[in-house]
């Protein structure tokens, strides 16, 4: 019953790619040898320190005899054997214990090129970089109101040394976060101006955790650096919100994708909501998700009450709105057509308002300039893209379908046409098979064959069947209209028959 | 207890904003009845020493918490009693509650298993100097399906020699009824039961009449408006937690606009002359809430669907509008409402084809059927296969009207029936 509370216990293996990103190519990993112990701490990398001058000695024997084979692995190369004498001894446990206490910091590998000079690059690569959905700019465009709005109630709570939730939502690509962490760093500024008290800021994702109560490990180690398990994390922060302390800062905590943090007992989200209600906490919570109405439908009545009624709501991108922000990302640069622009941003609104979609679609676009030696995006660019990335493939598909795949097409829609059911079963389909076959002229493929045809377009999601076990009586559905069979085919006829 | 306030002077706005902050406070008006019977029941339990549990539910943000945090903080029963609090969703799992209240009493288990916690919890209730006052919340957490630790929990003031005094917190008013019939055989172990009522609209008005005078703002309210919060907050929920919520939501609302007049106002007399010494802004005035900006803070947390007319009229995307109109032209005219996105997704290509509108690919139309479903306007039953998902209209066509506020697509598309059938 232990092991059935909360998380399993994972036993960790160092991949290499930790053992990459921790340490740099030089620094070796290799296990205490007794002979070199003392210089190895005289030269020490700058990374780490060992405070103690005597290395613990591993309790298992067996563990060290496979992690002196392991540093013996040929990936670290003649490099890595050169530096073992010097290297910082560590065992893989004494290397996850520095992990875990947050001193070693996870560092990547550098590239060993330089990155190119900007001054290289042609005007339309500078827009394509600009127009990156990663490169949030300074001032978020068309986003005044809100920004106004969470400014303010983030300001007052600040001010105020009291505790809040807010809830914020509207569908993705619409600014939500970039709008938030943008109120925070405005702030952050106030603060280091001396114009607001200080204050902390925590950050969870609800999607970067791979359970709900993984988030008590990452606010905790947001706060000290320190990584904990999950129960532990749970105590210490629940002592730190329900204790008055002297000298307590306000702290932000920004909870993105809330509604991933919701599970049945819903109380990672009931204790999240429930410590800006404690007096001593002095905690502000900013939820946000897609669903306007997730509080009415999914929380709890005790959580929804909890999370009050701030809230606010960011709406789709109209055409207007997504031109001007492709508009501002592109500054002055005269890469792109003004219409150009125009239509991505109508098209993009028409099915979505996502911000994200639009730059997508614009970066292609200068792709596709590029491969067309053009210097300068126009409408035709911008139809291509929209054609690649707005693409309904299905009847290219059908079109490339062997004869025989697509008299099975034809013969499913048409059962579909007798029966007046969606669903038909392989029997009918068979049948109406030897009908199109006899009348085209072609010889039929026995049923065997048939099931395979089936299974090849079940795999290709243009029909939608059942596991070919069920031979004759397996459903078979139809994934694409009948309109797409029959324009697909009829238009495509008029070469392949005659 | 208020910190000196930092470096700028604080207007009224920000104190009555401050002071109306939900977190736990020293006096509950509202609630004098429940608590003046809490306290004679913990105290003729106390005389008699004898045990007994009680059951407390209520809606949420009836004050539940507050008074019995009320009643823990009281020195009187301080000395007489061992007084614990656990909050029970924050265990880690059902059976750790055990683990907690040892924590808690600071015992020492011989093991570290759950029984060995149990038995050690036992042996204190029967030899303990002082008797305890367990007060677990949100009790409704430590459900499961047999019930093993709810019944082992409140059969401990029955046992022989305790000293215990129980109460559980919840929502439900027949949790003790639906999940532990069992007690209901004996009497000595039946809970007694205490509701803690909504509150009733005097008692809000009570309850920010207090909070305001706390911090000397009491004008900021002018009686009117909190008659009118009072109102609508009690018909609709009885929960305080709202109505201090809206109460503060005014007054931000109210400081902001305040401030906006201040800015324009600032700008006019820079306009006008920017020699003379700025005297004017230094009087501050300080207006008190009007009726109407309730009354619009009101209708914007209660009205849902009709503030969201006026959000959405610029911004409904138009394929979601198309959509949503092929899903009404069917609910409306075919006897079986039992629509899967195919076959909408056919119907809507027709639609589309009709309007000389490039429609969508399945794969795009599934997207933004969900993205309408964010809205809350409908709700998607999802099936295995993206094309067999039921899909749910969970407004009145009257509402969808209002929020798509384009009268001539939805009557033209309404009216094409010939889009229907094949």
């Amino acid at each position: 019953s232990r092991l059935a509370e909360g998380t399993p216990r994972r036993s960790i293996q160092l991949s290499n790619i930790v053992e990459q990103r921790v340490f740099k190519d030089d620094e070796i990993i290799s296990t205490p040898k007794r002979g070199n112990k003392k210089k190895s701490t005289e030269d020490a990398d700058a990374d780490y320190s060992p405070r103690k001058s005597v290395q613990k000695t591993p309790t298992r024997p067996r563990r060290i005899s496979a992690s002196t084979k392991s540093t013996a692995t040929p990936t670290h190369g003649t490099v890595a054997a050169a530096a073992a004498a010097s290297a910082a001894p560590m065992t893989p446990s004494q290397k996850l214990k520095k992990i875990r206490s947050g001193e070693l910091s996870p560092s990547m590998q550098q590239r060993s090129g330089k990155p190119v000079d900007d001054l290289l690059k042609s005007k339309l690569q500078l827009a394509r970089e600009q127009l990156h959905v990663s490169v949030v700019p300074k001032s978020l465009p068309c986003r005044e109101k809100e920004f106004e709005n969470i400014y303010s109630f983030l300001e007052g709570k600040i001010q105020d040394q009291c505790g809040g939730c807010m809830y914020v939502s509207g569908v993705p690509g619409t600014g939500k976060t970039a709008t938030v962490t943008g109120v925070i760093r405005t702030l952050q500024r106030l603060v280091a101006q001396d114009k607001l008290p200080g204050f902390d800021f925590l950050e969870i994702n609800g999607m970067r955790l791979t359970e709900p109560r993984q988030a008590y490990v990452q606010i905790y180690k947001q706060l000290t650096g320190k990584t904990v398990s999950w129960e532990h994390a749970h105590t210490l922060l629940e002592k730190r919100f329900t204790t008055p302390a002297h000298r307590r800062v306000t702290t932000v905590l920004l909870v993105d994708e809330l509604d991933i943090l919701c599970n049945r007992r819903q109380d990672v989200v009931y204790n999240l909501l429930d410590w800006p209600t404690k007096s001593a906490a002095r905690l502000v919570v900013v939820t946000i998700a897609n669903t306007m109405d997730l509080p009415e439908r999914l929380l709890m009545g005790k959580v929804t009450s909890r999370l009050g009624l701030t809230r606010l709501t960011f709406q789709p991108y109209t055409h207007k709105q997504l031109q001007e922000i492709v508009t501002a990302r592109l500054g002055g640069s005269e890469a792109f057509k003004g219409e150009a622009v125009q239509l991505v941003a109508r098209k993009v609104a028409a099915v979505s308002g996502d911000a994200r979609r639009a730059l997508d679609i614009c970066r292609r676009a200068t792709e596709i300039a590029d491969t067309a030696l053009d210097k300068c995006v126009t409408m035709l660019h911008v139809q291509q893209a929209l054609g690649e990335m707005i693409a309904s493939a299905k009847v290219q598909a059908i079109k490339n379908c062997s004869r025989l795949e697509q008299i099975f097409l034809q013969a499913v829609a048409a059962e579909v046409t007798r029966t007046g059911v969606e669903e038909s079963t392989f029997m009918g389909v068979y049948t109406q098979v030897e009908t199109i076959a006899a009348f085209m002229g072609v010889s039929l493929p026995p049923p065997g064959r048939a099931l395979r045809l089936c299974a090849k377009l079940g795999a290709e999601r243009l029909i939608i069947s059942e596991h070919s076990r069920n031979d004759l009586f397996q459903k078979i559905l139809l994934n694409v209209s009948t309109d797409d069979i029959h324009y697909a085919l009829r238009v495509g006829e008029v070469g392949s028959v005659n | 207890e208020p910190e000196p306030a930092p470096s700028p002077p604080r207007n009224k706005y920000q104190n009555a904003r401050r002071v109306l902050n939900s977190a736990e406070t020293q006096n509950l008006p509202g609630r004098e009845a429940q608590l003046l019977e809490l306290r004679e029941y913990f105290t003729s339990h106390l005389e008699s020493q004898t045990s007994g549990s009680l059951y407390v539910s209520g809606q949420p943000g009836t004050g539940k918490t507050a008074c019995l945090s009320l009643l823990l903080r009281d020195p009187e029963f301080s000395k007489r009693l061992q007084r614990v609090y656990i909050n029970c969703t924050s265990i880690a799992s059902v059976g750790a509650v055990y683990k907690k209240l040892c924590a808690e009493l600071q015992l020492k288990p011989a093991g570290r298993t759950e029984r060995d916690h149990l038995e050690a919890i036992q042996r204190h209730l029967r030899t303990a100097k002082r008797m305890l006052l367990l007060v677990l919340d949100e009790i409704d957490q430590l459900c499961t399906t047999r019930q093993a630790v709810l019944y082992t929990i409140f059969e401990w003031p029955a046992l022989p020699g305790a000293r215990i005094l129980l109460v559980g917190i919840a929502n439900s008013l027949d949790l003790t009824d639906r999940t532990l019939t069992r007690l209901n055989a004996r009497c000595e172990l039946k809970p007694r039961l205490m509701h803690f009522p909504s509150y009733t609209k005097q008692q809000i008005v009570e309850i920010f009449k207090s909070r305001l005078a706390e911090a000397d703002v009491l004008d900021v309210f002018p009686p009117v408006t909190l008659q009118l919060l009072a109102a609508k907050v009690s018909a609709i929920s009885g929960d305080v937690r709202r109505a201090l919520d809206i109460g503060r939501r005014v007054v931000e609302i109210a400081e902001q606009q305040k401030r906006d007049g201040e800015r324009e106002f600032n700008l006019k007399a820079l306009e006008l002359a920017d020699g003379q010494e700025k005297e004017e802004p230094k009087q501050d005035t300080m207006k008190p809430v009007q009726v109407t900006q309730v009354a619009a803070v009101l209708n914007k947390v209660y009205g849902a669907s009709q503030n969201l007319e006026e959000d959405i009229e610029a911004a409904f995307p138009l394929q979601q509008k198309l959509m949503l109109c092929s899903l009404v032209l069917m609910l409306r005219n075919e006897r079986n409402k039992d629509i899967s996105m195919g076959r909408l997704h056919e119907v809507y290509r027709r639609v589309c084809a009709k309007r000389n509108i490039l429609a969508l690919d399945q794969a795009e139309f599934t997207g933004t059927v969900d993205l309408v479903e964010t809205r809350g306007i409908l709700r998607i039953m999802r099936k295995k296969e993206p094309r067999l998902s039921k899909i749910m209209l969970q407004w009145d066509e009257e509402e969808v009207h209002a929020a798509l506020s384009d009268k001539q697509l939805i009557a033209s598309i309404l009216n094409d029936t010939a889009c229907l059938n094949r």
